[in-house]
């Protein structure tokens, strides 16, 4: 009994200690950025690294705000983030529910099809969408953005609600049906409120992605007032030189809506992750 | 409906035939679609004020051809992201009507038939009181036309700390040899390395050690553009040099060989190196972020080897491209450009980053009376581009980005080679890659 309680023990002290260094291997970076954005050039480009900073300034953020467009550049990934969120979630929704409970031909093929979709590297879509957006006339505009990234989000989100919706028991939809509701309103009365964890996991995954995407920001947007954060960053590279202290404090306050997002729907995107684990 | 085999290879057709000619379509409508007449992608500067004064002077000449200000787009490119956003314009059929292009670049798209001719343009330039800089010329002229209009001839001094050569009581090194008595004299390692020379696999490492070849009678390639002459005994004798400043000497920081193109830049800027070879970048980040160094700061030549002193240029320019509906308003934007008087005020914004292409402005005060800018003349004067002896084509462009140089050099500080078997492997890759380009 005590040996099993020792193996327990020992175990644990394990877990612990990995879970210590992950926890360490993730948040050093995030600390460093953090560090350097306080930092004056001199102790950045200094000698020794320097933990924490000797003279804390906040003359990076006050350069941000005052001598760049950066408040422009987060209002416009706002925009893109939740636009692209929200419909990503509509027409995930939609068609999960379609492939899920419809019957049709090709059914299966469009299901497995998504997948393949989600699969296609975008170093491969960039150029055929860049010239679709320019027939378009998307091109350097919010809207040419969201529709770019619903090419990704789309089709994951539907991938995934899939997998719930199939998980709902057909019964309740069923008596739904009996008792007059449309298809349309048994997706928004019986499914959707029991599958709040997917849609949160769903949303949360639709607005990181697009908050943090690059490749596509930087090749269909061209003018200041379109241009999102994640490209804004590279305005801090001049020539072969690198402007680390606005650069970091830049990074720092763009990852923060992220963060944010993830704290409020915490319970539900974990929720969400673990029933997708035997349910998907 | 019953489907019958007839019937799917039909849709099958049909749906390869959509496949296969919709990206050419989309492509030709999205060209003939654009809705403004004059796009400019602007590059960054290290001075606002520079990027101000190129911001208004295109909104100044579009007014002055009659366009409104709705017509012109005006779009600023990071620099980093550049290049793959300009490929993938081009791919899209969609580049812009003029962009900065950097050295071999112009070759690259000529060669791909992108750029238009700006060949009157350029001539226009060399009539100008005293000319332009020639040595700009190589660069930008393809098949004897000029497709690019030069906008900077800029040197690559090596940036010392003066407060360390009085210090030791010492001159700037006039040869390499002194460069290695005097780097002893003044480096107190770890802190402190005489020599920030790039050392990494980068585009930085190729200019800074075929600079220091050159001085010993080296060169990659002869002037026909065809010869490769990477395994000469003249480029042995200089890698030897590398080596002993590297391992026997140790003026150079270890670290150097994991360096990324700013790693010589911050070594400089953090004041752990005094000798670094570079552009005048760093001189210009030190203008808005370290008066104190600066001040430190002499630009000088690079010391004689064996066959004298080569100092390295390079050469950007404007390129305007085909694709442009209205190319007369983009040659007259590069005009406008290019008016000695518009032209020079941007110039002087840089703080000397960009040197100019004409002569006549070396009269003024600004170039002149700074010491740091005494020797840029003779510089941009005599400067030959990396490729030397060679021109700027797309061949050498290859080899630049393919790190050949970089990966040689590593053979012999790394991998402990000898320099003669490491630059003869070099000198078979770069013949390959001349002969690829020479058959088409």
């Amino acid at each position: 009994m005590r040996s099993v309680s020792r193996t327990r023990r020992s175990l644990q002290w394990v877990g612990n200690t990995l879970l210590a260094l992950m926890l360490v291997w993730t948040l050093v970076p995030f600390y460093w950025m953090i560090a350097t954005s306080l930092k004056k050039d001199r102790e950045i480009y200094g000698f020794e690294a320097t933990l924490i900073p000797h003279q804390p300034t906040l003359a990076n953020y006050a350069r941000l705000f005052a001598k760049t467009p950066f408040i422009l550049y987060l209002r416009n990934s706002t925009i893109i983030a939740v636009g692209t969120t929200i419909a990503s979630l509509v027409f995930g929704t939609l068609g999960a529910y379609a492939l899920a409970r419809l019957r049709f031909p090709g059914r299966k093929v469009i299901a497995r099809g998504l997948v393949f979709t989600y699969l296609v590297p975008p170093a491969l879509l960039f150029i055929p969408l860049f010239a679709v957006m320019s027939t378009l006339r998307l091109v350097d505009t919010h809207q040419g953005l969201i529709l770019t990234y619903l090419s990704f989000s789309v089709p994951f989100c539907t991938w995934l609600l899939m997998g719930y919706f199939r998980s709902v028991p057909l019964e309740l939809e069923e008596a739904a049906l009996v008792d007059g509701c449309t298809r349309l309103g048994s997706l928004v009365r019986v499914i959707l409120p029991m599958s709040l964890p997917a849609l949160a996991v769903v949303a949360f995954f639709a607005f990181t992605q697009s908050w943090n995407e690059f490749l596509y920001a930087n090749v269909f947007v061209n003018s200041v007032e379109v241009r999102t954060v994640t490209t804004g960053l590279t305005l801090f590279i001049v020539e072969d030189v690198f402007f680390w202290g606005p650069m970091m404090a830049a990074s720092f306050l763009s990852a923060l809506p992220p963060l944010v997002i993830y704290l409020i729907f915490q319970r539900w995107v974990v929720k969400g992750l673990t029933l997708g684990a035997v349910k998907g | 409906m019953r489907m019958t085999r007839r019937h799917v290879l039909k849709q099958a057709g049909l749906a390869a035939a959509v496949t296969t000619t919709s990206p050419w379509w989309l492509v030709r409508t999205s060209h003939a679609q654009r809705a403004k007449k004059l796009v400019f992608w602007h590059v960054p500067n290290f001075t606002p004020l520079a990027d101000d004064l190129q911001k208004q002077q295109v909104y100044e000449f579009a007014k002055q051809a009659g366009l409104k200000d709705s017509d012109v787009e005006y779009d600023v490119v990071a620099n980093e992201q550049a290049q793959a956003k300009l490929a993938a314009a081009i791919e899209a059929g969609n580049p812009p009507d003029v962009m900065r292009l950097y050295e071999s670049n112009v070759q690259f798209y000529a060669a791909g038939g992108h750029l238009l001719d700006v060949h009157d343009l350029v001539e226009k330039m060399r009539k100008e009181p005293k000319g332009i800089f020639e040595s700009a010329m190589t660069s930008v002229v393809y098949k004897g036309r000029a497709m690019g209009v030069p906008l900077a001839v800029n040197p690559w001094p090596v940036h010392a700390r003066l407060d360390l050569l009085d210090q030791a009581k010492v001159e700037y090194p006039k040869t390499w040899d002194e460069f290695v008595e005097t780097s002893k004299k003044i480096q107190s390692p770890p802190r402190l390395f005489a020599f920030g020379m790039c050392l990494g696999l980068v585009e930085d490492t190729t200019d800074n050690v075929m600079n220091l070849l050159w001085c010993y009678g080296g060169k990659m390639v002869e002037a026909d553009n065809k010869t490769v002459v990477m395994s000469s005994p003249e480029n042995v004798a200089g890698v030897k040099v590398i080596e002993a400043m590297f391992k026997t000497h140790k003026i150079i920081p270890p670290g150097a060989i994991s360096w990324d193109n700013s790693g010589n830049n911050k070594a400089y800027q953090s004041r752990q190196a005094a000798f670094v070879m570079n552009p005048s970048s760093i001189y210009a980040y030190l203008d808005g972020n370290d008066k104190d160094l600066q001040k430190a700061t002499g630009l000088f030549p690079v010391p004689a080897g064996p066959r004298g002193t080569v100092n390295q240029i390079d050469t950007w320019a404007y390129g305007a491209f085909k694709k442009t509906p209205y190319p007369d308003l983009a040659k007259g934007l590069l005009d406008y450009f290019m008016q000695p008087a518009n032209y020079d005020k941007i110039i002087q914004s840089t703080g000397g980053r960009w040197v100019p292409v004409y002569k006549r402005l070396f009269d003024s005060p600004f170039w002149r009376e700074k010491p740091a800018f005494k020797h840029f003349i003779k510089m941009a004067e005599t400067g030959v581009p990396v490729s030397y002896a060679g021109s700027p084509t797309p061949a050498a462009g290859e080899v630049l980005n393919t790190h050949l140089v970089p990966k040689m050099i590593q053979r012999v500080l790394v991998e402990n080679w000898e320099p003669a078997r490491a630059l003869d492997e070099c000198h078979k890759r770069i013949v390959e890659i001349y002969a690829r380009y020479a058959k088409g």
